[in-house]
């Protein structure tokens, strides 16, 4: 289960989508994100569906791969989907039960919902999450909130939190992972017994996986003293942002390719 | 922001330490001194090895030198600076770097050679510098193509190679190593001492080397010895293991050679000089000396008793095969094995070679494939398999089993819950739970007052038994131990491979994973060894290491005992060189069948 969750799950490649600014990355996810909730047709939601595609082919990451990110909002997808199936009481009823009633307007908007939550988890993946480093994306964040600096927000110390946070989120998965195992061979059970057994069971992973972490922070930090570290002001960087002529390329590009569904739309409607 | 200058001037010494005491407060209150009035210098160029018990403020000590602490009396100066004076704390801090024990938790960047560019990017080194000190690092050791991978896909041993590259790019002049060598296997340990070795010759770095390992303390320069803070021994590595009583009281142990020396020296009533113990070369010289001269008293024979196991197979592996996803390469092949009940098995295999793979397969937490692990069951008077679910508890209450640095798995409020946690999940009631948890403490040397304490505030040798002891409270016949002894202190493995061998005696099979190859082989009736996922032997430790065996084709290590009785044994043509227990090649050195020596 922890093996699928999509953060700090980097896959190596060099593709266009890899080598974009991380930067402009944000910015266009951020654009991508307007458009999937602004996307309210059956035409809007076929052209996003071909944008993500596209944007997927362009990242080169094997397709298995970024579905794979879905897997750990399966649950919330089909929640929200049923929540918006059963309370959305306008338009000609479908079906009824007891105080239960499907309407028509209520499964299409259900539908649109469950499928503008799969397009964020893909676009945020292949935008984000699969083709740039976690450090790129701590260096594209703190660059992004420099301005904050004037009214005295540490902005680079939070960078350097959400790169070590990720970069510690395998190391943990793997603790979890062994931590299980060892409960397990005690006799816990993870997949069988009522709700307060299985919570009962919980305890026994998180608290070793909490001491351990903090231990780890602890260690860590005398790690980083010993290497010199002193906060953001001064330090030089192996791999400093620096735009190139292509990623403007790109970044008009695939801005334009943002707007393809609600031009599509509007065409549509037009007529 | 780290000042930019940073020289320092031209200096022969490189710490000096004058009488320093270091003391915090633990979390009850108590005021502990963790360095009890210190003094020792360390020259520039030099290679120094602090040895000591877990907790005798080994790791204080050297913090204290790269300024993470400060002593609270005393006098330190380091590159012939004032550690007092502020001025001074960049011009130190920036020219030592430390190399931590777990190479997961000092790894910052979240690929190679951000992590490597850490320290320079500190120092606000600029490019182009940067990335040539970052190329340069890696280079030397030799993780250059690593340049771009996370580092959570490197292995032990090249993560600590990381570490170093790390320090080296801010091009220290003084390296401390915190045992930074105890979570390696052989292959990897010898790699990265290798590297240290380069290091001193090609940069003069001066290396502080924290560590249990005797024959890493043997290739300092100087040893130093601490006890409760307090400094016990200072001298040369032969000066100070001269000392053998000194140093067994002190709870550590001496190299496998100089072991066979004091032995042999003590059959024949003389005690071996200082002069002998300063290489493995002059002591086999002396203990052929010894041999050819002396008329050792014929009482003093060790000889080993044969141990007699029974013939009842309590776990059976056959044909067992696993692979972790479809498309991976089997990280298990055909690997087929029983053991007996009062028999030590041990598994020895370089990393990656299915070790942890083969022993989760022995109580179910992973299935076979292929094959199939089957598990006495002596209430019902038959095997009981794996790929049963319904059967599974059962096997887990029959086959316990303990995994690498176990004292992670604790997380109760007191040591008798976490102990009863495993025999309660197994359903028994409160008064078999409380018995179990009593007789399972004096098995791994605890007594009962520890039942109330938190397991938090232990140390960490006793946080190993106890979660050891959780095991053991489930009653199982069949133990399975993977590494059971790792990053403890020389004392505190020889401990737990004393409670082993009790637990054998009481009928309990164990099977054992272990990198100690003296150990490994000491102990063990058979020996299971795995290459690549593959059994490649399986069979007694005798006939692994005899003569016509391949255990070279298995790139396995031979016991450091065995070296010194196959040096030996070009003097001394009659001994048996398969041996694995110091008291009883002293036997056969001294009284096998010496043939023309013996007249002569």
């Amino acid at each position: 289960m922890m093996k699928d969750v999509s953060i700090g799950r980097y896959v190596e490649g060099n593709s266009v989508i890899h080598r974009l600014d991380p930067r402009f990355k944000i910015i266009l996810f951020i654009l991508y994100m307007v458009t999937i909730f602004l996307a309210n047709t059956t035409t809007a939601m076929i052209a996003t569906l071909g944008v993500i595609l596209f944007l997927t082919f362009l990242s080169r990451v094997n397709p298995l791969e970024i579905l794979r990110s879905l897997k750990p909002v399966v649950f919330i997808m089909v929640f929200i989907f049923l929540i918006n199936l059963l309370t959305i009481r306008s338009g000609d009823e479908i079906w009824s039960w007891w105080i239960f009633k499907i309407t028509t307007v209520g499964l299409e908007k259900a539908t649109f919902m469950a499928f503008r939550l799969m397009f964020l988890i893909l676009a945020t993946s292949i935008l984000l999450s699969l083709t740039t480093t976690p450090l790129k994306l701590a260096d594209a964040l703190e660059a992004l909130g420099s301005p904050l600096k004037v009214i005295k927000v540490p902005v680079n110390e939070m960078a350097m939190t959400i790169s070590i946070a990720l970069r510690f989120i395998p190391t943990l998965v793997e603790e979890t992972d062994k931590i299980m195992k060892a409960q397990s061979s005690r006799g816990a059970e993870y997949d069988t017994g009522n709700v307060f057994k299985r919570a009962k069971g919980y305890v026994a992973v998180l608290v070793p996986l909490f001491v351990s972490a903090f231990k780890r922070a602890d260690e860590l930090a005398v790690a980083m003293d010993a290497r010199c570290y002193q906060g953001g002001v001064g330090k030089t960087k192996l791999h400093p942002l620096r735009l190139k002529a292509s990623d403007f390329v790109w970044l008009i590009i695939l801005a334009a390719v943002a707007f393809i569904p609600l031009a599509v739309d509007f065409l549509v409607n037009m007529k | 922001m780290v000042p930019s200058n940073r020289d320092i001037a031209e200096y022969k010494q490189a710490v000096k330490a004058e009488d320093i005491l270091f003391s915090y407060a633990t979390n009850s209150g108590k005021n502990v001194v963790a360095v009890d009035h210190a003094s020792l210098s360390v020259d520039k160029g030099e290679y120094v090895a602090i040895l000591g018990r877990n907790g005798s403020g080994k790791s204080t000590l050297a913090k204290m030198i790269n300024l993470l602490e400060a002593p609270d009396k005393g006098k330190l100066t380091v590159f012939e600076l004032s550690a007092d004076n502020e001025e001074n704390f960049w011009k130190i801090r920036t020219h030592c770097g430390m190399v931590f024990q777990n190479p997961d938790n000092q790894i910052v960047g979240t690929t190679v050679e951000e992590d490597v560019a850490f320290g320079p990017e500190n120092l606000s080194v600029p490019l182009p510098e940067l990335a040539q000190r970052v190329e340069k690092a890696l280079g030397y050791v030799g993780l250059l193509e690593k340049a771009n991978k996370q580092p959570s896909s490197l292995s032990g041993g090249q993560k600590q190679k990381l570490a170093i590259a790390g320090v080296l790019a801010m091009e220290p002049q003084l390296m401390i190593l915190d045992e930074s060598t105890s979570m390696l296997d052989p292959k990897a340990r010898d790699e990265f001492l290798h590297l240290v070795r380069r290091m001193r010759e090609d940069k003069g770095i001066t290396v502080i080397h924290i560590t249990h390992d005797m024959h890493e303390a043997y290739l300092a320069d100087r040893v130093i010895v601490l006890e409760k803070g307090k400094i016990r021994l200072n001298g040369t590595p032969s000066e100070v293991f001269s000392q053998v009583e000194t140093i067994r009281s002190l709870g550590l142990e001496l190299p496998k050679w100089a072991e066979l020396l004091c032995e042999v020296a003590r059959i024949c009533g003389v005690t071996p000089e200082a002069g002998d113990f300063t290489s493995e070369e002059n002591a086999v010289k002396k203990i052929v000396e010894l041999v050819k001269t002396k008329k050792p008293d014929t009482a003093k024979r060790f000889v080993k008793p044969d141990r007699e196991v029974s013939d009842q197979v309590v776990l059976r592996v056959s044909g067992l095969s696993h692979r972790y996803g479809k498309k991976e390469k089997n990280a298990l092949t055909n690997v087929s094995f029983d053991i007996r009940k009062g028999e030590i098995v041990t598994v020895i295999g370089h990393s990656g070679s299915g070790k942890t793979t083969l022993i989760s397969h022995l109580n179910g937490i992973l299935r076979p494939l292929e094959g199939k692990v089957e598990v006495w069951n002596e209430e019902e008077k038959k095997y009981i398999s794996t790929d049963k679910n319904s059967e599974i508890k059962l096997i887990r209450r029959h086959v316990g089993l303990l995994f690498q640095y176990p004292e992670y798995q604790l997380f109760e409020e007191t040591v008798e819950k976490d102990i009863q946690f495993g025999p309660k999940k197994m359903g028994y009631d409160e008064a078999t739970c409380e018995r179990l948890t009593k007789e399972s403490l004096p098995l791994v040397g605890l007594t009962e007052d520890i039942l109330k304490r938190s397991p938090f505030e232990l140390s960490g040798g006793q946080k190993r038994r106890v979660a050891f002891a959780g095991i053991l409270a489930m009653d199982p016949d069949v133990l399975i131990l993977d590494e059971p002894a790792a990053g403890l202190d020389p004392a505190g493995q020889k401990e737990i491979f004393g409670y082993i061998e009790t637990l054998r005696e009481k009928g309990k099979s164990i099977v054992l994973v272990s990198h100690d190859m003296d150990e490994a082989a000491r102990i063990a009736d058979r020996v299971l060894v795995l290459k690549k996922g593959e059994q490649v032997f399986f069979g007694k430790p005798k006939e692994l290491f005899s003569e016509g065996s391949d255990y070279i084709s298995m790139r396995l290590d031979r016991p450091c005992l065995m070296q010194t009785l196959h040096a030996l044994k070009k003097e001394l043509p009659y001994i048996d060189e398969v041996l694995f227990d110091v008291n009883e090649a002293a036997g056969s050195l001294l009284f096998g069948d010496r043939g023309e020596v013996d007249e002569a």
